[in-house]
């Protein structure tokens, strides 16, 4: 980013941390469409994203005095809203007393000579199979854009395991894809 | 290379973090197996729809929500207050401020001290029909503190109408640019200079008609300084940049 976007991302969160709503409302608009899909594949439904969505903005207005301007603001809006989303994912499963990891040791080689074709119904039900982390992973590198170099940022990995768990997480998604769809899947698809 | 080797490097292979070397050998395998061209597409096409996901819109109340919380907290409220109280003291410094009010009291101060000059002027002028030898019966030492209590006096207006000018100079909304302010400032230097001068020489010679003058000389082209000063400021804020050019003019002249 240059120094004259980071200067005017240091004044707009000046303008929040000074209580302008209008100022917020622009962090708001800039972020909210990425967050909430973020938010959406990771917990995997609409409702509970918006709740998300809104715990991620409250929690970054009262710790906009920890944003120094070391990344931007996008990477640090990233790394708290995943941190909301995970704490969520965490304290349902806890609830529920259920492994988060479905697909961990499904990562299959299994030789396929035709090429996969993907649709997008398909696609979101692998992602919301994935475990936590490489779903993370998946969903910044993958689906958001960001570089790995990013990701571990957000993440607080390193790069190289950022790499890994990509690789994997598409490594997953291609089993998941390969295996023939239940039922339910073929006729009662959730959008 | 066998299929192992290659499922090992396929994560490097789409990342392009290969040399060409290696890039060439899985090529290689790559075209003499099917599973391996196939394992590989099938990364590149999980990655390429990932991309082209659709992005989905969250609930329009959302933002209504946060909103409505967010005025709710103690923290929200207590920065809203602050930032309110700042900005009404900033308000009001800047009513202060404003160049406005702020040159014409400069201009009422000016005025002042043209018009104490004139009181002095007529103090060190005998009336028409004067005695002046009424005037030689004052003691020395009563004339030469009564000159320099209205000179005093003068300088105290003077004092005034410079600080006036000087917030006006240095109000943040000041029209004039630095190249000329510096004209400017050299020219009240060579001014005062002249009047620092003036005053050593009176206070050498208090009843010297010609220290009189020159000093008084010193005081009014100060005061014809300010006020041009003030109408440049005046031209330049009303966007009369021909009447601003005249006045500018007549200041580098000065």
């Amino acid at each position: 980013m240059s120094d004259a976007g980071r200067a005017a991302e240091a004044e707009l969160v000046a303008r929040c941390r000074s209580g302008e709503l209008d100022a917020f409302e622009d962090i708001y608009r800039q972020y909210s469409t990425r967050l909430y899909n973020l938010a959406y594949r990771m917990v995997g439904n609409a409702a509970d994203a918006d709740d998300l969505l809104q715990e991620i903005f409250l929690t970054a207005y009262r710790k906009l005095d920890t944003f120094r301007g070391d990344s931007a603001l996008g990477t640090w809006l990233y790394r708290l809203g995943m941190n909301v989303c995970l704490d969520r994912l965490r304290s349902k499963a806890a609830r529920q007393d259920q492994a988060t990891d479905m697909l961990d040791d499904r990562i299959g080689h299994t030789a396929h000579e035709t090429r996969l074709s993907v649709n997008r119904l398909d696609l979101e039900r692998a992602i919301k199979a994935l475990p936590e982390g490489s779903r993370a992973a998946f969903l910044l590198h993958d689906v958001e854009g960001f570089d790995h170099h990013e990701v571990g940022r957000i993440l607080g990995i390193a790069e190289g395991t950022s790499k890994s768990q990509v690789h994997k997480a598409r490594l997953r998604i291609r089993e998941f894809l390969r295996q023939p769809a239940p039922e339910s899947a073929k006729h009662g698809a959730r959008t | 290379m066998n299929c192992e080797t290659y499922r090992q490097s396929v994560q490097a292979l789409i990342e392009g973090d290969l040399d060409q070397e290696q890039q060439r050998a899985l090529e290689a395998h790559a075209a003499t197996c099917a599973a391996c061209r196939t394992l590989t597409a099938d990364l590149e096409t999980i990655r390429d729809a990932g991309h082209a996901l659709e992005r989905r819109t969250p609930s329009k109340d959302v933002w209504a929500r946060i909103q409505l919380q967010l005025t709710a907290e103690p923290s929200f409220q207590n920065a809203t207050a602050e930032r309110r109280t700042r900005d009404a003291e900033a308000a009001a410094r800047s009513a202060h401020w404003n160049w406005p009010v702020l040159a014409m009291a400069a201009s009422l101060l000016i005025a002042l001290v043209a018009g104490s000059l004139y009181v002095v002027n007529l103090s060190r002028t005998p009336a028409p029909g004067t005695n002046t030898a009424a005037r030689g019966n004052a003691t020395s030492g009563e004339l030469v503190q009564s000159i320099e209590s209205e000179l005093d006096q003068a300088a105290a207006h003077y004092e005034k109408a410079i600080a006036g000018l000087e917030q006006v100079a240095n109000a943040s909304d000041s029209p004039l640019d630095p190249e000329l302010m510096t004209t400017l400032k050299a020219n009240l230097g060579v001014i005062d200079q002249a009047i620092n001068d003036s005053r050593t020489a009176l206070k050498a010679q208090p009843t010297s008609q010609l220290a009189q003058e020159s000093l008084f000389e010193a005081f009014r082209r100060k005061v014809a300084l300010l006020q041009d000063t003030i109408a440049l400021m005046n031209e330049m804020r009303k966007g009369n940049q021909a009447g601003a050019a005249r006045v500018a003019e007549s200041l580098n002249k000065s």
